[in-house]
């Protein structure tokens, strides 16, 4: 690295400047639009300083829509964890021959539009879909249910949608984790199970960690599956911002709901890091990975 | 200990069958039922092509197609050319402490980066359409480009480029031809992700356009918004086809630690 600084032979221009657009367009549409957004949830139509708006956010309502969105963000989050882990263990670890292939068919999905992965759903979960004939040929139901626009259609789509993004962090490190220290434990005499709970989970942590925000960030301002398969019935965070940008105008409001809830995103994904850190991961591996040995 | 391996060895394949099952069954009903000369998925009338032809034939499609591509395009070169001049202009000096700019795009939902660009075009009046659309998808696109090429970058050794000069190179022409050859991989990477990643887009793209422009995805919500139509079922697998040849490409670039798919 210190090499490279002496060696580059555009560091030695010093023609920096062209480094520069890159940023701008970064500055100018990313972090004054929410220096903007912020500035517009503190003042009225006269252009002077309120609080009204967050007074008005303050209520039972909007507080129930932010709790939904954060059970509707941790349960996937957690659901697609516990289903991910044992499929990327297993495609790391035991599959030699068909790897790429799985591989593949994984990546695909990850590749396509969101809206094409939920419209797919839609003849399943239809009254008169799929699901509902086999239940009914099985006997299992009499009458056919609706199970699109109910809170049900928006769980299981938002796992399906959002799985692929837990197993390829988990899978890529698990795919570097070193054999021998598996091996190690085992030979020094710990079960399987031990040696999967105080070896593989705790070095894999950092790509739990990193599939579980990439779930739960964008899963909390989800806004095309509340709409689609929710039908627009229960509002979610990402569906109010819409609603009140879009259709009601009233961007003032708005712009007080997207900061009160990016606040409270922040805050969430504070806690779910420090409970990563402190409960998941056993004591004792926890001393000897951040304490260093003497 | 033999026992168990033989457990092991029966739960973990049947566990990933059916998550391929759960994963794949939709996807293979919404191929199937694009092929159905029926317009209800649940009964078979035999195979047609009938909605592809519909598919064909139809103006809207077609239009929200072209505006796709353009927009696709152009961010895809606009976020390589500013990206690729971030990372090689900005190696060893202060402005390579600035990669964590680009991250922020990539934290934050992408509901907040909408929000924040439609207040901030409608405050300066920008009209809406293709330009302010190119401009977001850009915006994305840069925090996907710049993280992955200025790790690539650095990881090049210098020891070429200073043989490049040593043998009478000048700048230009090392750049030319060592370093922008060595990166070709990684840009083709870059490259893809942000034209599938722009091509697939919806949340910037609903707020970007304010209803002036049609996308592809845009088209595809207002179809399904008002009472899904047949013709969905083939943009569907025409969507899944893009989407695997350009997996297949991906994965042809065999690019070493590629974190990013």
């Amino acid at each position: 690295m210190k090499q490279w600084q002496e060696y580059h032979l555009l560091s030695r221009i010093r023609s920096f400047f062209w480094a520069i657009p890159a940023l701008i367009w970064q500055i100018l549409l990313l972090y004054i639009p929410l220096v903007f957004v912020l500035m517009r949830s503190f003042v009225d139509k006269e252009s002077h300083f309120t609080l009204s708006y967050y007074v008005e956010l303050f209520d039972a309502t909007h507080f129930i829509i932010l709790l939904r969105s954060l059970a509707l963000a941790a349960t996937t989050a957690i659901i697609c964890l516990i289903i991910a882990y044992p499929v990327a263990y297993f495609l790391s670890m035991y599959m030699s021959r068909f790897k790429n292939v799985l591989l593949f068919f994984l990546i695909i999905p990850f590749w396509t539009s969101l809206l094409v992965q939920l419209y797919a759903w839609f003849s399943i979960l239809d009254k008169h879909g799929f699901l509902n004939i086999i239940l009914q040929k099985l006997g299992i139901i009499s009458q056919p249910y609706h199970v699109l626009n109910t809170p049900f259609a928006v769980y299981l789509v938002s796992i399906y949608c959002y799985i692929p993004f837990m197993i390829m962090p988990i899978y890529s490190i698990l795919e570097k984790l070193d054999m021998r220290l598996r091996e190690a434990s085992l030979d020094l005499g710990a079960t399987r199970w031990e040696t999967f709970r105080r070896v593989t989970v705790p070095l894999s942590m950092p790509g739990i960690k990193t599939g579980f925000f990439l779930v739960f960030i964008p899963a909390f301002g989800e806004f095309v599956i509340p709409i689609l398969l929710g039908g627009g019935k229960q509002l979610y965070v990402g569906s109010l911002i819409t609603h009140y940008f879009l259709v009601s105008r009233s961007s003032g409001l708005g712009a007080a709901f997207t900061w009160l809830s990016s606040v409270i995103l922040i805050i969430a994904t504070v806690i779910m890091h420090w409970l990563f850190v402190r409960v998941v991961t056993p004591r004792k591996t926890r001393r000897a990975m951040y304490e260093p040995t003497k | 200990m033999n026992q168990q391996n033989k457990t092991c060895s029966y739960i973990f394949p049947c566990l990933v069958a059916a998550f391929y099952m759960f994963l794949y069954v939709p996807i293979i009903i919404l191929i199937i039922s694009s092929f159905n000369a029926s317009a209800y998925s649940y009964e078979w009338r035999g195979f047609s092509l009938t909605w592809y032809h519909q598919l064909w034939e139809s103006v809207e499609v077609w239009e929200a197609l072209r505006n796709s591509c353009i927009v696709a395009t152009a961010s895809v070169v606009l976020s390589l050319v500013l990206g690729l001049m971030f990372v090689v202009f900005a190696a060893g000096t202060w402005l390579d402490h600035l990669l964590l700019t680009f991250y922020g795009s990539l934290a934050a939902p992408e509901i907040v980066l909408a929000v924040g660009l439609l207040s901030f075009f409608t405050f300066f009046s920008v009209p809406l359409g293709l330009t302010t659309l190119i401009a977001g998808h850009t915006l994305i696109g840069l925090g996907y480009v710049v993280p992955l090429l200025h790790s690539r970058f650095h990881e090049l050794s210098y020891v070429l480029t200073e043989a490049s000069l040593d043998l009478g190179a000048d700048y230009r022409t090392t750049f030319f031809r060592v370093i922008l050859p060595l990166l070709s991989p990684a840009l083709m990477a870059s490259a893809l992700l942000t034209f599938i990643l722009s091509f697939d887009d919806f949340i910037i793209s609903f707020f970007c356009t304010g209803g002036t422009t049609q996308t592809l995805p845009l088209y595809f919500f207002s179809v399904i918004r008002s009472g899904a139509s047949p013709i969905i079922n083939a943009l569907s697998s025409v969507f899944l086809l893009v989407s695997s040849i350009v997996v297949l490409l991906f994965s042809s670039l065999k690019i070493r630690n590629m974190d990013f798919f």
